[in-house]
């Protein structure tokens, strides 16, 4: 009703809107290419499109604004151009940039009436979720992944943020797991990705390959984890130094590095014979003896392999050292000092890391993958597809429009099914929900709680790890609520650098310690109560009071693949792991008594003063769950609520 | 050649995810054709050639004017006053060059008047804002010579699809929650002797618990089969005492405490999954006594002389079962044991697809024909997917008597059902072809029904729309009716059957069969 308003007695005026506002495109992909279309043929004028890609040929299959010549060129220039070619009269303006950088600050959000979302990764998502709060523009959100699709509309005030409802956690793999104690064809997969980087890419301290001799669970009594921690600290910063370094020196040998990989340092796993008392062992491999014992057909194998075949051990050999040697050429043609940067669209890298992962794999007895089931995991592929995206930006435009008329009541979360659902629905429509009260994001007070051992969290960690991957922010600095005000980060470059590498209690941080955290950019300020735990579990660092812990699935456990929505991940590390989907195990539940302890651990932590919000409160909030737009469904009129077709928005 | 595959491999990479390499050979094989190169048509059409079909041709008599280049994105200014079909075919060219485009400038009454098997040469036929008298002409033509008909229609804020095809078969479905295939019930011989190899006794510890929960389950049915009469587990109960009867199988350290064995936890969990009886669905049953499957002749399909295969296989070789699917899920076992199981369905399945073929070669033998054996093995791993889809005529529908009178009325107990767009858009086409033009304003025809609404009748406001098509409307069935078009093309997932109406002004859509 309200749209047909707006195309009838409001069309005048509404184009007049139209023609003179200023809109945000944030992403020129899948969504943001036909966004982009509909939106000039729909009468905006003037549009600022941002995007921090370049393009590449898989994109083609989709991104109709690129064609083959523009391979390798900014997104952003290039889809204004084209629009450009086709209506001249537009004004757009182009960053090839992200939108994380400073320079969009909340001033530069404030020039728009509207930001429309077009993005494929949760860090961007969270990011200008908080700057359309702090500028108080609103936004409207989307994704897709394959047949799946959805939309929604985010107004500070009145609708949820995108942070309101928490998001199935990211999943990461814990150091020892990748390093000593594989069980998964992903963690074989990350060590591979790895391993690219240690030997041909920027060598990052947390992404080291080599057995971690410090793994808890390989010592028999707690000195003597300390003693092999202290031990490997040395030792490893040696090695680090040194494993390109030796890579260099042996010319990039393929069979010398293969035996240092897949044969010593597996040997040298076996020493840590605890590991392997509940696990089967690894089996460390000999080149030499895998030439001896291929197939005649394995020795005929070349490096022209389709895509979805399965390689035997001697072929995943032949493929390992053909790739060490491409990528040995490459990094020789760009010079001294060169990197390369591992793509999952580059045939070389994605050799090498299919090679590798699968040796490991084999070693670990775990089931070998092709070449294009690695890519999928190594790459976090979500399928995409033109069709999708079409009709994804069809349906934002649509919800633009009601936002500029003012009709922001009729705005709707929009889901796209794969399939008409059992009551005939491709679309179901659902009210939008009022923010959450306690949300760590648009709260007028944001707190949390985190457990952590605070004799054990380094204050790089407590940045790097909480305050930036998990809470989403840019520069974030941090004051103790200790009366004096101990600045223990800043954002300022050079002025509490020596501090990371401490820990927590080095700074008086205890149980029920205060930490008042700000994001400058972000204009956030955030509130972190400290809940000292010697208790996590093996590789969990913290915990966020609430939510599930921060740590890998087991192998029953299931990615959020099939219910949330996302157009791809790749600029988070975490990848996802395998493809069948268990219901139960998709959503992270926090429990209303978690959350009550929470509130009760709060008020002994602030002497009874402080508690934000009344257990009613969080205790109805605790139980809902993303997949409450049920509730909301079962609200509008309109709506069906049909529970397996409700997919979540990432 | 090798490059140009590999070349494709990349550019289509995120699409293969979703209906891998004989999807699209399907697609490229296919020739569209779309009718009305409108905004509605040409985002259709760029949404079929940038997955890469084979070939596309546009069928248009109009010629481009200034409206057309306000909100279609394939026509641009120095376009006005050519023909239609030819300037959006140079522009949609232009997307993909493994696409080859055609164009025809005639209306399609005219091809129609002269030369209606041109349209028999198509894939399927995609007809954008076409008046009710040509819609019927193509409806008839298109289903005597089986080609499937795509209806799309974007009028103001609604969109209409409608398929027509007189009989689709789907090969792979894609079902959401399939079960596994995995005989454990009555376990064909290959997979018994398997079985048989196994002594969980006598293992050492790290081989127990990196036996497969496939065959933990195996041995615990065997031996409670013969503790149970043979009868299986059947309700809860018994199947809550099987899982504990596999528990009590859980190695048990010195102290008494039970080994930490995920395996065994696995085949706990599977209970269910694993006991599910093999039969054949009754979907497949009822297509199986369908007469198409019974009357083998030389003008029938190759879908159907395949399933007739499949029926002959159950009744045989089967013994009353489908071929084996011959996939088995992920789980825990060391790799040895976890390829040597999965070799024994995969080999069995293989068996199986070989003994369709030969039964495939039996009926053809007859009838001489031939089907790629390629086919009968996608037909044979599917074969408890297989889905027809038959849609009823537009000659059907519209006639008076055969109109869908049910559908119609009970939809119309509901004030916020779609039905009534799609009564709106009937009474439009009704007006059009006795007007020779769409209504305007002044001319309402609020006959058709009467619908709660804040300030005026929808059908006022829906003759405002003027038949206008705007641009987003446009986008979003240029998406789905691609969607829809890729599904009969690629045979993979099942479509609409068979009208689909979207309403832009709620976000609303349903699914109607009329």
């Amino acid at each position: 009703v309200a749209l047909s308003k707006v195309f009838g007695s409001l069309r005048k005026e509404l184009h007049d809107t139209l023609s003179t506002c200023k809109v945000l495109v944030v992403g020129a992909g899948g969504i943001g290419c036909e966004l982009l279309k509909n939106l000039v043929l729909t009468g905006f004028k003037n549009i600022e499109v941002i995007d921090l890609d370049t393009i590449d040929v898989s994109n083609l299959n989709r991104q109709f604004l690129f064609q083959k010549k523009h391979v390798g060129k900014s997104k952003a220039q290039v889809a204004k151009e084209s629009v450009l070619q086709f209506c001249p009269t537009v004004n757009i303006t182009a960053y090839h940039d992200s939108i994380m950088n400073p320079d969009y600050n909340v001033e530069f959000f404030r020039n728009f009436m509207l930001v429309m979302n077009a993005l494929d990764n949760r860090a961007a998502r969270n990011h200008v979720n908080r700057m359309c709060l702090a500028a108080d523009i609103p936004l409207i959100e989307s994704g897709t992944a394959g047949y799946l699709g959805q939309v929604t509309v985010i107004k500070k005030g009145l609708t949820e943020c995108y942070e309101c409802q928490p998001k199935p956690t990211q999943k990461t793999f814990p150091g020892c797991t990748i390093r000593n104690t594989p069980s998964e064809p992903i963690h074989c997969i990350v060590w591979a990705k790895y391993l690219f980087n240690q030997l041909f890419g920027e060598e990052d301290a947390d992404q080291e390959v080599s057995p971690d001799t410090a793994d808890p669970e390989a010592a028999w009594n707690p000195e003597d984890t300390a003693a092999r921690a202290t031990a490997s600290e040395n030792d490893g910063d040696i090695k680090r130094v040194s494993t390109k370094d030796w890579a260099r020196s042996t010319g990039y040998d393929a069979v010398k590095l293969f035996h240092k990989l897949f044969k010593d340092d597996i040997m040298y796993l076996l020493t840590m014979d605890k590991l392997w008392k509940t696990r089967k062992a690894p089996t460390p491999l000999v080149w030499q003896q895998l030439e001896d014992s291929a197939s005649p057909q394995e020795l005929s194998a070349g490096s022209g392999l389709k895509d979805q075949q399965v390689l035997g051990v001697w072929g995943l050999c032949q493929l390992f050292q053909h790739s060490v040697e491409t990528l040995r050429s490459q990094l020789q043609e760009m010079g001294e000092g060169a990197e390369l940067v591992w793509d999952k669209d580059d045939p070389p890298a994605m050799d090498f890391v299919t090679a590798a992962a699968n040796l490991r794999m084999h070693i670990f007895s775990m089931n070998t993958k092709s070449r294009f089931d690695v890519k999928s995991m190594a790459g976090n592929i979500i399928p995409a597809i033109a069709t999708t995206n079409a009709v994804i930006a069809g349906l934002i435009v649509l919800e633009g429009l009601k936002i500029l008329s003012g009709e922001l009541e009729s705005c709707r979360t929009i889901f796209l099914n794969k399939c008409p659902n059992l009551r005939k629905k491709l679309l179901v429509p659902c009210i939008l929900d009022p923010p959450i009260a306690n949300c760590y994001v648009c709260a007028s007070k944001p707190e949390v709680m985190v457990k952590l051992n605070v004799h054990k969290t380094t204050v790089l960690s407590l940045q790097d790890r909480i305050l930036k991957e998990r809470f989403g922010m840019v520069a974030p600095d941090v004051q103790i609520e200790d009366g004096k005000g101990t600045i223990l980060i800043s954002s300022e470059e050079g002025e509490t650098e020596t501090n990371n590498s401490k820990f927590l209690a080095d700074f008086g941080i205890r149980n029920g310690s205060r930490l008042q955290v700000d994001d400058f950019l972000q204009d956030y300020t955030l509130l972190v109560n400290v809940l000292h735990t010697e208790e996590l579990e093996r590789d969990v660092e913290f915990e966020v009071v609430g939510e599930a812990p921060d740590k890998a699935p087991s192998p029953q456990t299931t990615p959020e693949e099939v219910n949330s929505v996302t157009n791809g991940n790749k600029d988070s590390a975490q990848p996802s792991t395998s493809s069948k989907a268990e219901d139960d195990d998709i959503m992270i539940v926090d429990s209303e008594e978690e959350n009550e302890g929470a509130s009760s651990s709060t008020a002994a932590a602030t002497s009874g003063t402080k508690r934000k919000h009344s257990d009613a409160e969080t205790g109805e909030t605790s139980t809902k769950r993303p997949r409450t737009d049920q509730s909301s469904a079962a609200a509008a009129p309109t709506d069906d609520d049909d529970d397996d077709d409700i997919i979540t928005l990432d | 050649m090798a490059a140009t595959k590999a070349s494709k491999e990349q550019k289509y990479d995120r699409q293969l995810r979703l209906w891998g390499d004989h999807g699209q050979e399907s697609l490229e094989s296919a020739h569209v054709c779309l009718i009305n190169a409108t905004a509605t048509g040409t985002e259709i059409l760029k949404n079929l050639v940038l997955p890469g079909i084979g070939a596309f041709t546009i069928v248009d008599g109009h010629t481009v004017s200034g409206e057309d280049v306000g909100n279609n994105f394939f026509l641009s200014n120095n376009s006005i006053g050519k023909n239609r079909a030819q300037a959006a075919t140079e522009l949609l060219q232009e997307l993909n060059s493994d696409v080859s485009g055609n164009f025809v400038e005639e209306s399609p009454n005219k091809l129609l008047d002269n030369n209606p098997e041109f349209f028999n040469r198509f894939t399927i036929v995609i007809g954008v804002q076409l008046p009710e008298s040509t819609c019927l002409r193509l409806d008839s033509v298109l289903w005597s010579a089986s080609v499937p008909f795509l209806v799309c229609k974007s009028y103001g804020l609604i969109g209409y699809m409608r398929l027509v095809v007189q009989e689709h078969s789907v090969i792979e479905s894609h079902p959401d929650n399939a079960l596994e295939d995995l005989r454990l019930n009555q376990p064909f011989a290959e997979l018994k002797n398997h079985i048989q190899s196994y002594d969980l006794d006598s293992m050492d510890k790290k081989d127990h618990s990196h036996t497969p929960w496939i065959i933990i389950v195996a041995k615990h049915l065997e031996r409670w089969l013969s503790e149970h009469n043979l009868q299986p587990p059947k309700n809860y109960k018994e199947k809550e005492a099987f899982r504990q009867f596999i528990r009590e199988g859980i190695r048990k350290k010195e102290n008494g405490v039970p080994e930490d064995e995920e395996n065994f936890e696995e085949a706990i969990k599977n209970v269910n999954t694993a006991l599910n009886p093999t039969k054949i669905p009754s979907t497949v049953e009822d297509l199986f006594n369908s007469e198409e499957c019974n009357d083998v002749t030389s003008q029938t399909p190759s879908f159907w002389v395949m399933l007739r295969a499949v029926k002959e296989f159950a009744l045989n070789e089967g013994n009353g079962s489908l071929p084996v699917r011959g996939t088995i899920p992920d789980m825990i076992a060391d790799s040895q044991k976890f390829i040597n199981l999965q070799n024994v369905y995969r080999e069995k399945a293989m068996q199986d697809a070989a003994a369709v073929s030969k039964h495939v070669e039996c009926l053809l033998q007859s009838i001489g024909k031939y089907i790629a054996n390629r086919r009968c093995r996608c037909l044979g791993k599917n074969s408890s997917f297989l889905r027809v889809v038959r849609c009823r005529s537009l000659a059907e529908e519209y006639s008076v008597d055969t109109v869908n009178k049910d559908e119609i009325t009970s939809s119309m107990d509901n004030p916020d059902s779609e039905m009534v767009f799609y009564l709106m858009l009937r009474s439009v086409d009704r007006f059009y072809q006795q007007h020779s033009r769409y209504p305007g304003k002044a001319k309402v025809y609020t006959n058709v029904c009467a619908v709660p609404c804040k300030s005026t009748h929808p059908p006022k406001r829906f003759c405002r729309y003027g038949a206008a098509e705007p641009h987003t409307v446009a986008a979003f069935l240029g998406g789905s009716a691609a969607q829809e078009a890729i599904k009969i093309i690629s045979h993979q997932f099942v479509p609409f059957n068979n009208t689909f109406i979207y309403n832009a002004m709620s976000q609303t859509s349903a699914t109607l069969q009329l």
